[in-house]
């Protein structure tokens, strides 16, 4: 069973509209990766230098990356991931 | 369907539901605070104060577990994301040059919340509170009205 990724309204226009994308990768850097081959620009749309961008949350099952290991928070088949924009402003 | 049409025309919501907003913001003062609404056909059904994890007269972010959680509550309970409310302290009820860049996925025009009406309440004459509701999307910021029932 591969991984599902739950993508976001503002990215589905580089999944050509799809909701949920499916994967395999053994990490969360590594399915930017393998995301950025299936759908050209979504590496840059997710990470910066290597790194998840400020103001995107990335779930696992419901958890945090953030309070797990980053970028190199492990993957497993059947794992269902989140690409959520955060919600912020002021003044 | 043309691009009109899909635009949200108005924000309606119950008395007790804009209180609890004035609430939820005036608790906060001097701070912003800041919540979500959920709900369906542009009617606000449930009122979700939010944590501010950056709490300032001049900014709010939104905790990112609390945030998950609420996204997955309204959609279980049959709701859409129908609006996003943030407090403003010291200027008008009017999305700031920030609220605007953070609607915008980093470093595009794409909107997070395209369906969303971001509700701003303005403080600023806490006697006479202001709350106004706003589209941010297409690189423009159009008047959404709020009906209170
Ligand atoms: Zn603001």
């Amino acid at each position: 069973m591969p991984i599902k990724v739950r993508i976001p309204t503002p990215l589905q226009k580089l999944t050509n509209g799809k909701p949920e994308v499916e994967c395999s990768a053994k990490n969360v850097a590594e399915m930017v990766d393998v995301l950025e081959k299936d759908y050209p620009g979504m590496k840059d749309r997710l990470s910066e230098g290597g790194k998840v961008r400020r103001f995107i949350n990335i779930y696992v099952n419901d958890e945090d990356i953030r309070f797990m290991n980053k970028e190199d928070t492990a993957l497993k088949d059947g794992d269902s991931i989140s690409i959520v924009p955060a919600i912020a402003g002021g003044r | 369907m043309t691009r009109d049409e899909e635009r949200a025309v108005a924000l309606t919501i119950a008395r007790h539901d804009l209180t609890t907003i004035l609430d939820h913001c005036s608790a906060a003062y001097p701070n912003e605070a800041c919540g979500i609404l959920g709900g369906t056909n542009g009617r606000v059904g449930k009122v979700y104060p939010m944590r501010n994890v950056r709490p300032s007269p001049v900014s709010y972010e939104m905790d990112a577990a609390e945030q998950f959680r609420v996204m997955k509550d309204i959609r279980q309970a049959g709701l859409v994301l129908v609006g996003i409310f943030h407090s403003h302290i010291s200027s008008p009820a009017y999305p700031s040059s920030v609220d605007v860049e953070q609607a915008y996925w980093p470093g595009t025009l794409f909107p997070n919340y395209p369906e969303a009406v971001y509700v701003i309440l303005s403080l600023r004459d806490q006697g006479q509170p202001v709350i106004k509701g706003y589209l941010i999307r297409d690189g423009a910021v159009s008047d959404v009205p709020v009906n209170v029932e």
